[in-house]
């Protein structure tokens, strides 16, 4: 008996292994229930994969339940959820390199500052949104700057991420300071303002995860400079760049910069671990700020310092809906698209309550959910605040090796904080950077 | 009496052997009880890094079911494990017992060459492999999972080196008997291998169970997904619940655990008696 | 006459020998060599996945390594792990294997699971363990500076060399509970009376282990040190998950960084260049596990 399974198995392994030889493996042999392809199959159903079930997930769960509620009632949408943004990526670029573009849902969410590089990669990938019905004047100039490539109009802004200086105003009181001193200041009072609250409270008014590198590309932001010019690595030569390095290195010495390993530390141990007086990222890190429920209230949120003074703004984060080229019914995602989150406050009223999305959509700010006093916050109404801000945000070139300029400045931020020279760590992000762009 | 005093002796003088033993296992075994702990604390608590046991497990497991479709992904990974378990061990032991116990230099020589698929990286093949397999109308679904990992070198290489303690001369005698060469190999080759063929199961079924990239690349429904595709689900994002993720963990942990517990005793009993 | 029958009969053999095999083979053709194939094709590509055009010179991604700093550092650190774990770990394992094949040890399964139970956990809580065993406030520190030996809390993992020596000392945990049922495995293969003829013989623990336990391992200590080069030449998950390579780079591994410019997670995808590192990869490999088992296998 044994022996006769055993040899029914290896004969139907063996015409297995046959058949998928002749690379006519059949999906009638091996296919489960799984649905055949990434796109929707009813006529009002669409797929979009996204990634947060904390964040963006809410939003667009929330868009869907407004489409259907007033506009298709047999509206579905199907959320394939992705582990990070990054399965996203990688889900277009597998497609893409394997030329089958099939398993791609009818959208996808994805990364601001990676989307120019796709479209450019991987032209075939998308489905430009030509006539869609948005008035694309509502949405911050910043924003749409991303995801307009050659003039075209590829993605719907979702989530926004204009920077916050969150402080908590109860420590800087102990260091005999508010957070009127904080807005508009220079980075120099900033960092005499840091040192104080160290030396009284022993937490940090600033801090940045040593692999993550984005604070120095916020902080240029808000000079409104860039790390290229002329499509060329911008680095050495690049005085403000070299001035907030060192700015940050002084802080970093000084305790006022707190350098968690990973962003796991940086949210986990650094802001939930309560070990910080301030947070300055995009806006969507308020929900773990928040997680600590002892501190309700003792926080406020402001705009950036800068080299020489002033309100600074910048955006960091923040992703946008794209429709691909497998989309199977192109004019229902166009009408959700723009129903939704191309202006329909109800959707952007829900996102903000179960998911913490902020909007760049400029009439959402307006409504009665935004206005709100944030409890947490000291009842300051925040996202008004936010929205407000984020219209402020300058242009800055951008470049598809954002990342990578990222990845080599903050690894020679970390090497001159261990001890290299300045010019030659810099020097070397240069280097690098030119050497991948084969420049 | 002397037999008992002989015992105890021998006992003594593996006192340092136990001690020994002893510290490898605490260190072995700490960081699992620690994942048990967080199990059964908040969030914050594990983020604080408190190792005692808590009082939240229930409310953490109620969160991932509530979250997760925790008996999909696990019935995925089981579905997807035990197929890659039989068809890997059933077709590698097969091409071990060809390679050793009929060598002769061309099937070596294909052996060496087989031997260099080994050392093929992983990311190297897996764009060329999603295009075969999308071609094959293969994604989400079991083959897509398995066909890249039924036949390893590795597999086929430990058959063939443990076939090495197979008695040749009694294959020759069940050849006088009449026995055919497939009968040799189930009636004689698989029950004296049992030990082999525990540890191979182990292996590929720990190897299984764990793959997490090459899942990711070809599963893109969500009805296909496997156990650590969901853990990683549960760990990314801009915030982490370590309680939630652990229990998670401990589910993913778990079915490992008991496949190595379950057949570890059959190969170490298995071994002496079958190879006589 | 009857020479000739003998010969059939071992042709017979010899086919049903390659029957055998030729389930195993045809698969490992189709799933390993001809994607291997074709990206060696792409080896000499350069451009976006989706439109790869030939290099100018041809060779070009495979000239082009060499000045890449990223990837020396990356080669650099593998090597650096391989040449420290993989001889720690395999020493361990045998040690252990053969205190674990004494016959009048009691609560072998027990020891025998505690030893296994690292590589059973899932990777996502390995990580998660060693980072925080690891971390500035972690339990680490707590007792190294109650004890003593550190003034300050320290932090393992934004140093270089502390962080590489976490990586290690992290591998040591998860494998070796694995390489050693492979030992436990091929002892229990060696018969008891040998050793007891042995010790007739008056030989000592040591010298029947170096020349018995030894001598009769060695297939299986070759393929152990096989698999564990190969596996720490295509280190991954550690260095992505522990320290996602840092601080500055200073523990990516060879795999970490193809992976990286695969799909261009932190940068921009090269998928050219991303495979032409593979065959670097593969070819340091191949040459490694030749000179083992020419070293290790005295069979033929």
């Amino acid at each position: 008996m044994k022996r006769k399974i055993l040899s029914v198995l290896l004969a139907g392994a063996m015409t297995f292994s046959l058949a998928a030889c002749g690379g006519s493996g059949d999906s009638g042999s091996g296919d489960d229930a799984a649905a055949e392809g990434g796109a929707g199959e009813g006529e009002n159903t669409l797929t979009v994969m996204a990634w947060d079930p904390a964040f963006n997930i809410p939003a667009l769960e929330a868009a869907a339940a407004d489409y259907k509620e007033n506009v298709n009632e047999d509206f579905e949408l199907e959320i394939l959820e992705q582990a990070a943004s990054e399965d996203v990526e990688r889900a277009v670029t597998t497609a893409a390199s394997a030329g089958d573009y099939s398993n791609l849902p009818d959208m996808v969410l994805f990364q601001d500052h990676y989307i120019q590089r796709y479209v450019s990669d991987y032209p075939d990938a998308w489905t430009a949104l030509g006539d869609i019905d948005i008035n694309w004047d509502d949405f911050a100039a910043e924003k749409l700057d991303y995801s307009t490539i050659d003039g075209e109009h590829y993605g719907v802004p979702v989530d926004n991420g204009t920077v916050v200086c969150a402080y908590r105003t109860d420590l800087l009181e102990e260091a005999g300071y508010t957070i009127d001193d904080l807005t508009g200041c220079t980075w120099d009072k900033f960092m005499e303002i840091g040192k104080a609250v160290y030396d009284k409270t022993g937490k940090a008014l600033l801090c940045m995860n040593a692999d993550g590198n984005d604070l120095p590309y916020m902080m240029m932001q808000a000079e409104g400079v860039s790390q290229f010019k002329d499509g060329k690595p911008y680095i050495t030569e690049n005085e403000t760049l070299v001035e907030i390095v060192e700015k940050l290195v002084q802080m970093a010495k000084d305790g006022t910069l707190l350098m968690p390993n990973s962003w796991s530390d940086y949210t986990d141990k650094a802001i939930q671990g309560d070990q910080v007086a301030g947070v300055m990222n995009g806006n969507w890190i308020i929900p773990t700020i928040e997680k600590v429920e002892a501190n309700s209230g003792k926080w406020e949120i402001t705009s950036m310092p800068t080299l020489e003074g002033g309100e600074g703004y910048a955006s960091n984060g923040g992703s946008s809906l794209y429709i691909t080229s497998n989309c199977h019914n192109v004019d229902l995602a166009k009408d959700f698209l723009a129903y939704t989150f191309g202006g329909s406050t109800e959707t952007y009223d829900n996102a903000l309550r179960d998911g913490g999305v902020i909007s760049t959509y400029a009439p959402a700010g307006e409504t009665e959910v935004y206005q709100e006093g944030v409890e947490y916050f000291n009842n300051q109404p925040i996202y008004a605040d936010i929205v407000e801000m984020g219209t402020n945000v300058q242009i800055v070139e951008q470049s598809d090796y954002h990342y990578s300029a990222r990845n080599y400045v903050g690894t020679a931020i970390v090497n001159i904080i261990n001890g290299a020279d300045t010019m030659e760590a810099l020097q070397e992000a240069e280097d690098q950077l030119n050497f991948e762009m084969g420049n | 009496m002397t037999e008992k005093k002989n015992i105890s002796m021998i006992q003594r003088r593996l006192i340092p052997t136990y001690i020994f033993l002893i510290i490898v296992s605490f260190f072995s075994v700490f960081p699992f009880y620690w994942m048990i702990s967080a199990a059964t604390n908040t969030s914050f608590d594990v983020a604080q890094g408190k190792i005692t046991i808590g009082g939240h497990l229930i409310e953490n497991f109620n969160n991932l079911i509530a979250n997760y479709d925790l008996w999909r992904a696990m019935g995925n990974s089981f579905v997807y494990a035990i197929v890659q378990v039989v068809l890997a061990i059933l077709i590698c032991s097969l091409a071990g017992f060809g390679f050793e116990l009929y060598h002769d230099k061309g099937k070596d020589l294909v052996f060496s060459i087989l031997l260099l698929a080994m050392m093929i990286p992983q990311v190297a093949t897996m764009i060329p492999l999603f295009r075969l397999l999308s071609s094959a109308h293969l994604l989400n679904s079991v083959w897509g999972f398995i066909l890249p990992s039924i036949s390893t070198p590795f597999l086929i290489m430990m058959f063939r080196q443990n076939s090495r303690n197979f008695p040749v001369d009694t294959m020759e005698a069940a050849r006088i008997d009449g026995l055919n060469e497939i009968q040799i190999f189930f009636r004689m080759y698989m029950p004296m291998m049992k030990s082999t063929y525990a540890a191979a199961a182990v292996i590929t079924f720990m190897n299984a169970w764990n793959s997490y990239l090459w899942p990711k690349v070809i599963m893109t429904q969500p009805e296909a997904q496997t156990m650590p595709m969901l853990i990683a689900n549960m760990s990314s994002g801009y915030t982490t619940d370590y309680g939630m993720l652990m229990v998670g963990v401990l589910f993913c942990s778990v079915p490992t655990m008991i496949v190595f517990f379950v057949l570890q005793k059959q190969f170490a009993e298995g071994i002496t008696g079958a190879v006589k | 006459m009857k020479e000739k029958k003998k010969m059939s009969l071992l042709a017979k053999q010899s086919a049903a020998g390659w029957v055998f095999l030729t389930p195993a083979t045809i698969l490992i053709a189709i799933m390993a060599f001809w994607p291997m194939v074709q990206a060696f094709i792409m080896s000499l590509q350069t451009g976006s996945s989706a439109n790869l055009q030939w290099n100018d010179p041809i060779f070009n991604n495979y000239t082009r390594m060499f000045s890449d700093k990223v990837f020396m550092t990356s080669v650099g650190n593998t090597f650096l792990y391989l040449i420290i774990q993989v001889p720690i770990m395999l020493v361990l394992a045998i040690l252990l294997a053969q205190l674990l094949n004494n016959q009048h040890l009691r609560f072998k399964g027990f020891f025998r699971t505690c030893v296994f139970l690292p590589c059973a956990t899932a990777l996502v809580s390995y990580a998660l363990i060693f980072k925080s065993l690891f971390a500035t406030d972690g339990l680490i520190n707590a007792i190294l500076v109650n004890l003593g030996i550190l003034e300050q809390n320290y932090n393992f993992l934004g140093h270089p060399t502390s962080a590489k020596a976490v990586i290690i000392l992290a591998l040591i945990w998860r494998w070796t509970g694995y390489n050693m049922v492979f030992y436990l495995a091929g002892l229990q293969n060696i018969e008891y009376s040998v050793y007891e003829a042995a010790k007739i013989d008056g030989a000592n623990g040591w010298q029947t282990f170096w020349r018995i336990t030894v001598p009769l391992l060695r297939p299986t200590i070759v393929m152990t040190f096989i698999m564990s080069i190969n596996g720490t030449l295509q280190l991954f998950d550690e260095s992505v998950n522990l320290t996602n390579g840092g601080p500055s780079n200073s523990t990516i591994t060879m795999s970490h960084y193809i992976y990286n410019n695969t799909f261009g997670t932190g940068g921009v995808s090269n998928f050219g260049y991303a495979t032409a590192m593979c065959f670097f990869v593969f070819i340091l490999v191949a040459i490694l596990a030749f000179i083992n088992m020419k070293v290790g296998d005295t069979r033929d």
